[in-house]
């Protein structure tokens, strides 16, 4: 059924077609409108689910680890602060391997205290073990809310699995999704199953302790489950089409790469406005082309190798800074170049921090800057360093004659 | 996972052991009251243990010490924990009869860092029971002080010298701070009394929604006295009046507006605190004015205990 | 580079034993590193540490499965196995009133010559003077400026008696062999001789290898066996410990177990059968669950069904059992078998049942 929805109802709308049953929430812009929806849903009776109202992120997702390892399907959502808060947790759920799914609007981090979106938040947390995807629209968000089940599930990877949803620019942004029957659903997700669980007729003890001499081998194997979720989420997405018809590319989507000399790698919703520059560009006989990133982990090494092999200059257009070194997705982009022996120059664009927008305007002009040549800075913050201004006005550093 | 898990030895029963083997130093009075109350709620009881010593020393893969289902949680997350689980058993109409979920926390685990979570899942009236061994510092860490460390106590961040006799703040009034949430049931308890404590117990897994014991459990470690007196210790801290036996009874299982208090234990007369802090090193610098001051918070405290009746 | 283990017992003194070696050779201007083995073993329970020693800045911070030295604080812990973690060449100290034939062996009774200096019997620093006679790069005055450095002024003078008077004693072994100069050669020399203390080598029949000693006696296992967390070997079907099978969850079969606790104690209680009512309050009262009623043998004077027994794997001897027994049944009695391990490098071998 085609309704229209902003990003956080198409993923409650998700939640509930995957039938979790425990849902443990905290609210925090601008995440809140999920926790609200699937509160309704167990109310109206809609959404079987035990709904714990903890009383703060890291009870949220304790609640839903203590769950999980009662074999329980589970959700939880939350937001920059709040991811933050629950950090610890994060270690724990992916290191008892339990598939917990969790909903991250992505949010700034403060201080300056910021409600807006950018991708700092889930960004700073790539090592914790989880899955990370990124949704470009509220229709994958919504299909993201049941692959991500079919993934995290699987026993080959057994991994807790994280959907980012730029905050507001999709949480609080309308637009037309199909949401799918509950017997669809049903046919495309079973119920969970697992053996990683209590059990009252051979007990077990979980989520313990093991010194130097064994714990090597946990981390081991929580690595090669990461990876072979590659696997995984190709199968998981051939099935998704049979059932539901919508197709999904995989850890990445390569945009008009395959002649592409000039390739701008991103994630995210501010994907839709670097495809439409690349038509633009294409249009005007450019080789223009895009690489979106829809999951950092697993890191698509091999996709991003294939995509960027004929690239004269690639850049990485993320919302995120690691202060001091780069964009945490341009090393990342980085280290898969040279790892496939790629010598092609990369250059980072950081934007869209604290909610200010990308516009079209700074899309062109990083496609201008690649194909200017090599030269260039490694960085370039988006309203700071580049000549075109930011639509919020002119930056302080300009009107103060500061030189970056 | 259950497909290796194996399956235990035949043999005839003869007594139940579902906390055994652990690591814990000789004389561990922590280590009683986790096994004294898993023997009470029997093999069906599911139990999770944030970081702190009962966790350390019972949980080092493979050396797993609980027979019966156990978990680790994060530090902060005892009661976040256990209401996750209670309500994944529940959700998924998998909970036997008589599973009790149960939490051992240390004082710090409890008063400290799992406060917040602890008064949540209160609040929530989620059906698990909360049990706090208070050995009155964090041991697990080398014993520094939380917010249940007695005035005076010696802890590696409370140094005696020449400024201060050791800890110089009272230990935070727990059980009336879990009562004033109106829950269901706490108790106090203390390993020195076992009966008392298994008794509690035993009530707690009785009655539906939270339910809180805090027990006292000597750390011949932290506190400096020998291992074959921690029972004794424990008796002591009763006897002479630092530590109460009691119960609370919130408005749904005694049907009064407020709750009911009750003393569990009324000792004819209490004993010298003197004699039981000089049993232990962690007070050896208190002065005779400091005992003189521990002594009357004592008095005022039992004014307050007498009240309750 | 010079290696030094400490074997000792949580709570005993090894780390500083090993804190104030390093810190004597700071003082001799040398390099060192001292350091705790680091687990989840509680007081009580065996533990190890280490000191190195070297010309030069030593970067190897790892735990060292060999050594020069090995001392051991206390001989309960002086197993089968231990010349596995000496070097070629290399020494062991111990804290004995025993006597050994081995030339390695340097045996001494360091409780007791410390108990009548200091009035308990700590035996580090005596150790540490024992060691400053047979390794030449720390003299005794730097064990004393480590002392003095280290301690309360209160302990300085004592503990460097007691260090000086160990330093005598491990001369006077030494030279009762009959030879003296390089320590080593000389105890390589006094191979296939008597014991090296008169006194000791008097009780010859005590003399014997403890290699040659029993770990438990199958009679002293006295156990629960409901829900009772249990041995590896007493699983029917044991799970796998393949990392491919146990590393990808953290969830295993509930109460495996494989280790025993009994290398952690030094004083066992010993049930007297005539006073036993087998009332229970041993069992009660007992914080890891290791005494237990059992049936008495057939032909016990006593018609009562019971006697309380304990398990001797798991009891760490706190005594609190005897404490709490009303009538007076249970005694505490120094432990005098050997049942602690040797010294494998990082599991004692018989105490546990896998090995990494």
């Amino acid at each position: 059924m085609r309704r229209f929805l902003s990003g956080d109802e198409a993923f409650a709308e998700g939640v509930r077609l995957a039938r979790p049953h425990v849902v443990s929430a905290y609210p925090i812009t601008p995440q809140t409108v999920v926790v609200e929806r699937l509160s309704e849903m167990v109310e109206d009776g809609s959404l079987a689910a035990e709904y714990v109202h903890v009383e703060s992120e890291h009870s949220a997702l304790a609640c839903a680890l203590g769950a999980a390892a009662t074999g329980a399907r589970t959700f939880t959502a939350t937001s920059s602060q709040g991811l933050l808060y629950m950090a610890e947790v994060l270690t724990y759920a992916a290191g008892g391997r339990f598939p917990i799914v969790m909903m991250n609007a992505n949010r700034s981090t403060a201080l300056p205290w910021n409600i807006y979106g950018d991708q700092r938040d889930s960004l700073a947390l790539l090592d914790h073990g989880w899955i990370q995807a990124y949704a470009q629209d509220n229709q994958e968000a919504l299909d993201l809310a049941l692959m991500a089940y079919a993934i995290a599930e699987d026993s080959r990877v057994m991994t807790p699995f994280m959907a980012s949803l730029d905050g507001f620019a999709l949480t609080h942004t309308y637009e037309a999704v199909d949401v799918p029957e509950p017997p669809e659903a049903d046919a495309f997700l079973p119920p969970y199953r697992t053996a990683n669980r209590f059990d009252f007729e051979n007990p077990v003890n979980m989520g313990y302790s093991a010194g130097p001499e064994y714990n090597r081998y946990f981390k081991y194997w929580a690595h090669r489950d990461m990876q072979a979720a590659a696997q995984v989420i190709g199968e998981v997405e051939d099935r998704f089409a049979s059932v539901f018809g919508r197709r999904y590319p995989g850890l990445l989507e390569a945009y008009r790469t395959d002649d592409a000399e000039f390739v701008v790698v991103t994630l995210g919703s501010v994907a839709g406005l670097v495809r439409h520059e690349v038509d633009r560009l294409r249009e005007a006989g450019v080789r223009a082309g895009m690489v979106r990133l829809r999951y950092l982990r697993p890191f698509p090494y091999e996709g991003l190798a294939q995509a960027l092999a004929g690239a004269k200059a690639v850049a990485v257009l993320e919302k995120d800074v690691s202060f001091g070194a780069e964009g945490t997705v341009h090393t990342n982009v980085a280290s898969a170049l040279h790892r496939a022996g790629l010598a092609v120059p990369v250059r980072g664009f950081v934007g869209g921090l604290g909610g200010d927008d990308i516009t079209a305007e700074q899309v062109r002009g990083i496609f201008a800057r690649l194909q200017e040549g090599p030269e260039g800075p490694a960085v370039t913050f988006l309203g700071i360093d580049e000549a075109a201004p930011s639509p919020r006005g002119p930056s302080t550093h300009e009107e103060s004659g500061v030189r970056q | 996972m259950s497909s290796q898990n194996g399956t235990a030895g035949k043999g005839a029963p003869a007594q139940s052991e579902l906390f055994f083997g652990h690591k814990a130093c000789a004389g561990c009075g922590g280590s009683l009251a986790v096994r004294a109350a898993l023997n009470e709620l029997g093999p069906h009881a599911v139990c999770a243990l944030p970081a702190g010593c009962m966790s350390a020393v019972g949980f080092n893969f493979p050396q797993l010490c609980f027979a019966n289902n156990a978990i680790i949680t994060p530090f902060a997350a005892t009661a976040a924990v256990l209401s996750g689980i209670e309500a994944g058993l529940r959700a998924q109409g998998v909970k036997p009869d008589d599973c009790t979920v149960v939490g051992f926390a240390g004082d710090g685990g409890t008063a400290d860092i799992g406060l917040q979570a602890l008064s949540g899942a209160i609040d929530r009236n989620d059906d698990v029971l909360y049990i706090c061994y208070d050995n009155e510092a964090y041991m697990n860490t080398g014993i520094q002080k939380s917010s249940l460390t007695p005035f005076g106590a010696k802890t590696t961040t409370t140094p005696a010298g020449a400024h201060a006799p050791g800890c110089l703040t009272s230990k935070k009034p727990l059980f009336e701070i879990v009562a004033a949430h109106g829950i269901p049931y706490a108790a106090t308890a203390s390993v020195g009394y076992l009966p008392d404590f298994v008794r509690k117990v035993r009530k707690a897994a009785g009655i539906r929604g939270t339910k809180y014991i805090h027990v006292m459990a000597p750390c011949p470690t932290g506190w400096g006295c020998d291992v074959d007196e921690t029972v004794e210790l424990a008796r002591d801290v009763v006897d002479c009046g630092l530590w109460y036996l009691a119960e609370y009874e919130g408005p749904a299982v005694s049907g009064e507006p407020g709750g009911r208090f009750k003393v569990s234990r009324k000792p004819r007369q209490l004993g010298r605190v003197r004699d039981y802090l000089r049993r232990q090193k962690r007070f050896s610098a208190l002065s005779d004015d400091d005992i003189a001051a521990v002594e009357a918070a004592r008095d005022a405290k039992w004014q307050q205990i007498e009240a309750w009746g | 580079m010079i290696e030094v283990l400490w074997h000792g017992r949580g709570g005993q003194g090894a780390f500083t034993a090993a804190r104030l070696l390093g810190a004597a050779a700071m003082e001799a201007g040398l390099h060192a590193l001292a350091f705790p083995s680091f687990g989840p073993e509680r007081r009580g329970a065996p533990m190890r540490a280490f000191t190195k020693v070297g010309q030069a800045p030593i970067g190897d911070r790892s735990a060292s499965s060999q050594a020069d030295y090995v001392v051991y604080l206390d001989d309960t812990l002086f197993g089968p196995g231990w010349e596995a973690e000496l070097k070629p060449g290399g020494r062991v100290l111990l804290n004995t009133t025993r006597a050994f034939d081995d030339p390695r062996i340097l045996a001494f009774d360091a409780d007791g010559l410390s108990a009548a200096v200091l009035g308990r019997p700590i035996p580090n620093t005596a150790l540490l003077g024992a060691l400053a006679r047979i390794e030449p790069s720390v003299s005794l005055d730097d064990i004393g400026a480590a002392v003095r450095s280290s301690m309360a002024s209160r302990l300085h003078e004592p503990n460097c008696t007691v260090a000086a008077q160990a330093y005598q004693t491990a001369d006077s072994l030494l030279a009762a062999k009959g030879v003296a100069g390089d320590p080593i050669a000389a105890a390589a020399g006094a191979a296939g001789a008597q014991g090296m203390e008169g006194a000791a080598a008097a009780d010859a029949s005590r003399a014997e290898s403890p290699a040659a000693s029993p770990a438990v006696r199958p009679a002293d296992v006295v156990r629960a066996e409901a829900h009772i967390p249990r041995l590896r070997s007493q699983f029917a079907h044991a799970p796998s410990l393949d990392p491919a099978d146990y590393a990808r969850s953290t969830c295993f079969a509930a109460g495996h177990l494989v280790t025993k606790n009994a290398g952690w104690r030094s004083q066992r209680p010993v049930v007297d059968e005539a006073a036993c009512t087998a009332c229970g309050q041993c069992v009660q009262y007992c914080p890891d669950g290791t005494i237990f009623l059992k049936s008495r043998r057939v032909g016990s004077a006593k018609p009562a069904a019971a006697l309380a027994q304990p398990d001797f794997d798991f009891c760490k001897g706190c005594g609190i059992c005897a404490k709490m027994c009303r009538f007076g049944a249970i005694a505490m009695v120094p432990e005098v078998e050997s049942l602690a391990t040797p010294a494998g490098p990082s599991v004692p071998a018989p105490e546990s049942e896998v090995s990494a």
